[in-house]
Order: structure tokens, then sequence, then C-alpha cells
């Protein structure tokens, strides 16, 4: 105490003399000098001052000191007889991380080590005389104060321990593929932005992502991807970053910023949440390598049902490589072979509209059944009034039985059928011959089984149908299916190592030999940081 | 006139829901919570578990059925020590409720107030899937399920202030049965005093500090990673030297294991349970650990 205000006095003396050499003109005047050894005898005088004060000031706390010693040995000696335990709730302050309560008056009134909780290496809470004991001496006790801090019956508990001690969940994820493929051009095989895209080795998604509550009305979550390309240079995607309301009457919530749509069930998954290294054909080709994403705000709403049942209805851009199926300029200003208007925003009708509504239904309290229906309305560039309408229907089964250990064993099934009506124009300035309609469509679906703890086993069938067209020359129009088998072992919850077999079968069409292609795939996944949840 | 019949009408339906949804409508995480909350609720609430008696409660499901629960809940009662981390957040996420936000008097922190055990030191997961503020297995205490009790005791008082004596009331006879019964509890197992035990996951610390137990051998060489065999061998040899005569194995654990380990050093296999409703006609907190100290003494005799 003491030695806190002197030296804080000093500290204040020289940062004091410090700002006044600092302001003060060079001394390189007889007049300044005089005026420098003026003000230096009168902060002598100051100092000289402040010491006497000072030792006054000591001299007093001393005394006070004094008293509350005799306070405290007269307590002590109370406290040594028959007389009433300490109270122990009001005195004691929960303290942060280390939650040990400081004991009163920081003299070491009680023992300060506690045996039972010292073996596991922290430092233990004084234990506070309990009540004279009713039991008898051999009979086990039924108060503990060094396992509840607060036994008296009324006060509130105190806080000694609770999650969510960082204002910010930080985590990592990184997946690393190795490819192997008899195509060379692996890079049109495979559909997904974060695939692998070339033979050897690939880290297409190493992802940072933030969360947490950013204030009593909102939380917030941030999906930054780094990848690396075959010249292993980085791009950096905000995958998402977003906010939503937490707690709105009416079973509301909204939502804002950069974000997945809610189109379906793998749209929205990062993809180390899926259960194969690639997406699915029609996810890349019907949405785009990178699924359907992008800035804008969503509302749903649960409805008030006996059963889970959600309606949502995103409004986004829908511009660029994320909104692919819509304003979308492609590559080289070229999309299914049209020179791309830049058709400017000039209302609400040229964004992007994604309705759904999903729903979910128990069998059981093993069986849990997830589906829903989206769609995805909006203007694309191929010409100045062209459109696109997409819609998908999703189901996702669920079983796990009622002693499932680590989350093991499972069976989980997830389908996904899609159809796209996109209108393709003829370009900028009508460069193109002919306007289009492209009906293309596709589903996928999935079993996986986890038959073991930390392993499992699962297929998959895909099938995208594209209208083939005598005029448009795209190699991403092409149709195809793939059946894929993959085996993953998880070590851990925050590792895995998969590998995949993909046999894909491109159809021949107007511009396009088909072709067969075979590749292997072995996924390494680990993350560090904060506990990730999982979503159904 | 018409409309005011219509307004009539919607406020009589209104107020029958109300009356039909008078109790207290409780959510509990863990079926432990829940068999306490169910005593000290009495016919006052209507409880509700979202974790099962047998599974594992690191790894439950977070099925959207949990949100239609959670959207409606006055109070919900968690651990709050990272047990659930991997499931309950985003269905709070999505459940939207302000009653039960963090802080509000509607969300039930059983953890606080509660010395964890093993709070590590340093935090790495090379060490396994540690929880960060301790281990949150702490319901098979009796002396700790009271403080929980005590704890939604004042909670439901708060929600619900109407009834608070009645909450109040049934703590009190909560915690004089969890009294007496621990007289029984110690009786059944202070002739085993000192005695070290081996588990498969190291659930058991606060079981162990409150019956005199050591519960230091456990068939997974970290928590949540599965045994091999090296780390099992090694388990087998220390347990033929402490003379360790029984290993606690939870429903949604590897019984072949234990069995297997049990058989190559003469101990008991323990099957043991936390949640109350994973034993046979033992639902109730002081049934649960009826039977889990029944189970335990058997095996030890």
């Amino acid at each position: 105490m003491n030695f806190f205000k002197i030296s804080s006095a000093l500290a204040l003396v020289a940062s004091t003399s410090i700002a006044l050499a600092q302001n003060a003109p060079a001394p390189n005047s007889p007049t300044d000098v005089q005026l420098l050894q003026k003000q230096m005898l009168e902060m002598q005088a100051g100092i000289q001052q402040m010491q006497a004060q000072h030792a006054q000031e000591i001299e007093a706390l001393k005394a006070q000191v004094a008293v509350q010693q005799k306070a405290l040995d007269e307590f002590k000696n109370m406290a040594g007889s028959s007389a009433p335990p300490l109270p122990a709730g009001p005195a004691q302050t929960a303290s942060t991380a280390g939650a040990i309560p400081a004991s009163p008056a920081g003299a070491p009134l009680f023992p300060t080590t506690d045996s039972s909780v010292l073996a596991t290496g922290s430092t233990a809470i004084a234990p506070v005389p309990s009540a004279p004991s009713v039991t008898a001496p051999d009979a086990i006790p039924t108060i503990d104060t060094s396992v509840v801090a607060a036994p008296t019956l009324g006060g509130s508990p105190i806080t000694l321990a609770g999650g969510g001690k960082t204002y910010l969940n930080i985590s990592l994820d990184v997946l690393i593929n190795a490819a192997i493929s008899t195509a060379r051009d692996l890079e049109t095989i495979e559909v997904g932005d974060h695939d692998p895209i070339h033979r050897g080795f690939n880290a297409r998604n190493t992802e940072l992502v933030f969360d947490g509550a950013v204030d009593p009305y909102f939380e917030a979550t941030a999906n930054i991807v780094f990848k690396l390309d075959p010249q292993n240079e980085t791009s950096v995607e905000v995958e998402e970053a977003f906010a939503q309301t937490t707690s709105l009457p009416w079973n509301l919530q909204v939502k804002g910023g950069q974000f997945f749509s809610p189109f379906g069930r793998i749209n929205s998954m990062h993809p180390h949440t899926w259960d194969f290294i690639d997406a699915p054909l029609v996810h890349g080709r019907l949405l785009g390598p990178d699924g359907l994403r992008g800035v804008g705000a969503q509302v749903s709403w649960i409805v008030p049902t006996p059963w889970y049942s959600q309606i949502m209805l995103a409004v986004q851009n829908g511009e660029g490589s994320t909104g692919f199926s819509f304003r979308n300029r492609g590559t080289g200003d070229t999309f299914y072979g049209r020179e791309t208007i830049d058709r400017q925003l000039r209302g609400v009708q040229d964004l992007v509209f994604v309705p759904r509504w999903e729903s979910s239904f128990d069998f059981g309290g093993t069986k849990t059944l997830l589906t829903g229906v989206s769609a995805a309305f909006g203007p694309n560039d191929t010409g100045p009034t062209s459109h696109t309408q997409i819609y998908v229907a999703d189901a996702f089964y669920k079983w796990k039985p009622a002693n499932a250990g680590g989350g093991w064993p499972y069976v989980k099934w997830q389908t996904e059928a899609m159809y796209r009506r996109f209108q393709a124009g003829r370009g900028l300035d009508d460069s193109f011959p002919v306007g289009e309609t492209f009906n293309d469509w596709g589903a996928y679906s999935q079993v996986i089984w986890g038959f073991k703890t930390g392993w499992s086993a699962g297929v998959r069938g895909d099938y995208l149908h594209m209208s083939d067209s005598q005029v448009t020359d795209d190699p991403e129009r092409q149709s195809r299916w793939r059946l894929s088998a993959d085996l993953t072992w998880f070590p851990s919850e925050f590792s895995k190592l998969r590998l995949q077999y993909n046999h894909d079968f491109l159809e021949a069409s107007h511009f396009l030999d088909g072709r067969d292609v075979d590749s292997v795939f072995l996924q390494f996944e680990f993350a560090l940081g904060a506990h990730g949840a999982h979503k159904f | 006139m018409k409309i005011r019949s219509i307004i009539l009408s919607f406020a009589i339906t209104a107020a029958f829901l109300q009356s039909a949804h008078a109790k207290l409508n409780v959510v509990a995480t863990l079926p432990d919570y829940a068999a306490v909350a169910r005593e000290i609720g009495g016919d006052k609430v209507e409880v509700t578990a979202l974790a099962k008696p047998t599974e594992d409660p690191h790894f439950v499901d977070a099925r959207p059925s949990f949100v239609v629960k959670l959207r409606t809940a006055d109070v919900l009662i968690e651990g709050g020590a990272e047990l659930e981390v991997g499931w309950l957040p985003p269905l709070l996420q999505n459940a939207r409720n302000e009653k039960i936000e963090s802080g509000k008097p509607g969300r039930v922190m059983a953890s606080q107030g509660i010395r964890l055990l093993d709070v590590p030191a340093t935090l790495s997961r090379a060490a396994g899937d540690v929880h960060a503020s301790g281990n949150p297995h702490f319901m098979v205490d009796p002396i700790i399920a009271k403080a929980v009790a005590q704890h939604i005791a004042q909670a439901f008082a708060t929600v619900d202030p109407a009834n608070a004596a009645g909450y109040q009331a049934n703590y009190a006879k909560f915690e004089a049965t969890i009294n007496a019964k621990l007289q029984d509890w110690g009786r059944a197992l202070l002739p085993y005093k000192g005695q070290p035990l081996a588990a498969y996951h190291d659930s058991w610390v606060y079981f162990a500090h409150r019956f005199g137990f050591t519960i230091e051998t456990f068939l997974e060489p970290k928590p949540g990673i599965p045994p091999s065999p090296s780390h099992l061998a090694e388990v087998i040899g220390k347990m033929k030297t402490d003379h360790i005569k029984a290993i606690l194995v939870e429903p949604y654990q590897n019984r072949k294991i234990a069995v297997k380990v049990a058989s190559s050093t003469g101990a008991h296999v323990v099957d043991a349970a936390q949640f109350p409703g994973a034993f046979p006609n033992a639902d109730s907190y002081s049934a649960h650990i009826d039977a889990l100290v029944g189970r335990v003494a058997a095996a030890l005799k």
C-alpha cells in the first residue's frame, strides 16, 4: 500500500520531468538555462513537500495496521475458542480464472491447502469450518465445503466454474488431400473449389473459424479460408462472416453478412464436415464450385408446431462466382459460350431470393429425419432479361443407438435432388446466335455407416443431366455420373484420415467425347483450437 | 359486437392455453439434472431430458426436435463445464428463447458453485479431450448433487415465485433424503475405503473422492482416446500389482474390452452408469446412487 503510493508519486514526478524536458525549448541561451534552474528548484521543493506528506501518511497507515493487527489477533483468539465459525460467504469474492476465493483480509486464519483437492494440482479453498457435526465420527459426512462453495440455502451460488472463458472462440481446420487420377485435367473432373483439383498434394481448405457473442443481441461467426493453388500461391476467401440475432420475439431470427444460402443440405456445410472429400456433381455444376453464398440478409421463423419446422428466406447479391448461376460474368467474361452483360443492380428484383422450408421428425429415440425444400430465383448475366430458377429437395436420416459411445455406431443417409432452369440469353449485344433454356437436373445419394468406434465407410451415387445443346460448347455442360466409396478413420474428434475412390463416367455430348476417369484421394484433416459443435 | 366476441374467444383460448402450460417447462441437457429437477419441481414442472441415460453425454446428436423443446423452455439446466459443448451451442443458437439466455434466471449452470476437480494446469489436446474447466462428471457425488438441487430450487423459485415455498420445501426434503442416504451409502462402501478401482473413462473422480476410493487406472489411454493393445497390457499389469478388483464400465463404453481385461486380472466388471434411468427401476437420483453403490459394493465383496 505505502510502497504503491510512494512509487506512484515518484512515477508521477518522473513523468512530469520527462514531459517538461520534452516541452522545454532547447537550453541554448542563458535565459533558458536560468529558467530551467528555476524550474528545477521549484520541482525540488515540490518533491520535498511530497516526501514530507508521504512520511505523515506512512505514519498514519502504520498506526492503522497496528489497530487492525490487534483486532485480528482478538478475532483469532475468538475463533480458536468455541465461538461460532466465521461466516463464509460475504467476505469471499469469486475471483477469475483460478476461481479461488480470497481468504478474508488475506490473513492465514485457516489452513490454505486441502489435500483432497490439492492432489489435482490446483490451489484449494481454505476449508471453512462447518457447522457442528451431527454425524458420528466414522460416518460419512453430509457436507463437504471443499467441493461445494455455497452450502447455505438462500444465498446465490458463487461462480467458481463455467464455460466461456473467452470472448472469441478461435479454431483452425486444415484439409490436405493427396490425389492420383487417370485424368490429367483433374480440375475439370472435380467440380468443387475445395476438392483436390490436381494430381499430387492439394491444400485447398485451411479454414480459420471465429465465433462468439457480439453483445446481448447478436452472435457472430466468420470462416476465413486460405487456398493454395497448383503454383502454391495462396488466395484468401471470406467464406462466411455473419451475425445473427439471439432472441427476437415470435421465434424469429435475422442474419446479416456473408453467408451460405439456406439451399439444400450440403451447400451450407463446410467441407471438413462432409462425408466425402469432394462436392457432389449437382452442387458443383448447378450452384457453382463455391456453392451458393453471398452478402445479404436472412430471416427465419420456427413454425410453432409440435415437430421441428422452420421457414427461411434469404436475399443475397448473387453476384460473381459465389452466385454462379446468377449475375456471374463467368471466366473471361464468358458464361456458357456467351459474352456476359454486366447487369447492374436495378432494384430488388435483381437480387437472388432463396426460400427454404425444413422439417424434422423423430422416430423413437434413435432415428431422426430432416427434410427440406429450397429454391433460388434471380437474374443471370447471359442476357438483359435472362433468369435462373433452381429447386432442391433434400433428406437426411440418421440412426444412432441409445447406448452410442463417442458418437458410434451410426448409419446416415443423405440425398439431394436438384433442378435448374437456366435461360441462356444471346449475350452482349446479341452476339450469340441463339437464346436457349437449359433444363439441368441431377441428384446424389449417399449412405455412411459408422461401423466401429472411430471408423466409417460410405458409398455415394451421383448423377448430373445437362441439356445437350447443339450450339453451346462448354466442358462444364457434360452429363455424367459418378460412383464413390470411402473409408474414414478418426483417431480423435480433432483429426481424420480418409481414403476415397471415385469412378467418373462422362457421357458423350454434341461437342465432347465420353470418357471414364478413375481417381483415388487420401485426405488428412486436423483441427486446432476451440471445440467445434456439430449441427444435425 | 362481433369484434368483441372474437376478442373474447381469443382471450378464452389464450387463457386455456395458458392453463394448459401452467407447469414450468424445464429442459435438462442430461438425465441426472432432469432427475433432480423432477424432485425439486414435483407436479409444478414438466421436465424433459435431451440426452438419453445410456448414451455418451459428450456426443449427443443435436436433433432438431431439441430446438422445439428449447424454444418453449422456461428453464434450461446444463452442466456448463464443457460436457455438452459439442452439441448444445447450435441448438441454443436456433432456439431463440430469451428466457434461457446465459445470465437469465431461467438458465441454470449446474457447475456454478462447484469446485471442479482435475482442472488442467495447462491445456493441450496431446492429453486427450480434456475439459478446460475441470472434470464435468460431478453429479455422482451426492453432496454436489445437493448443491445442484439447491441451485435448481433457487432458479425455479425465481422463475415461478408463486410456488417458491414448494420448491424450497422439496429441496429440504431432497437434502434430508440425501443426508440420510449418505449414511447408508457410507456404511456400504466404507469397508473398502482406500481401495483402488479401474474405470473405462475418467468420469468417476467425484464418486471416488466422496467414498474414499482411488480411481486412477483407465482403459482409455487418454480421455476420449480408444484403448490400444499396448495400453491395455500396461493396465493389466498395473491392476495386478495394485490388486484392483473392479472395473467401472458405462452403458456406452466398450464392455467387451473391460471383460477381456477383467478376465486376465481376476477383477469384476461393474456395469456402472452416471445417469438415473440407466439402471432398471432406478429413475430417481437416490435410487440410482443406491443401485450404483450396491453394484460397486457387490464387486468388491
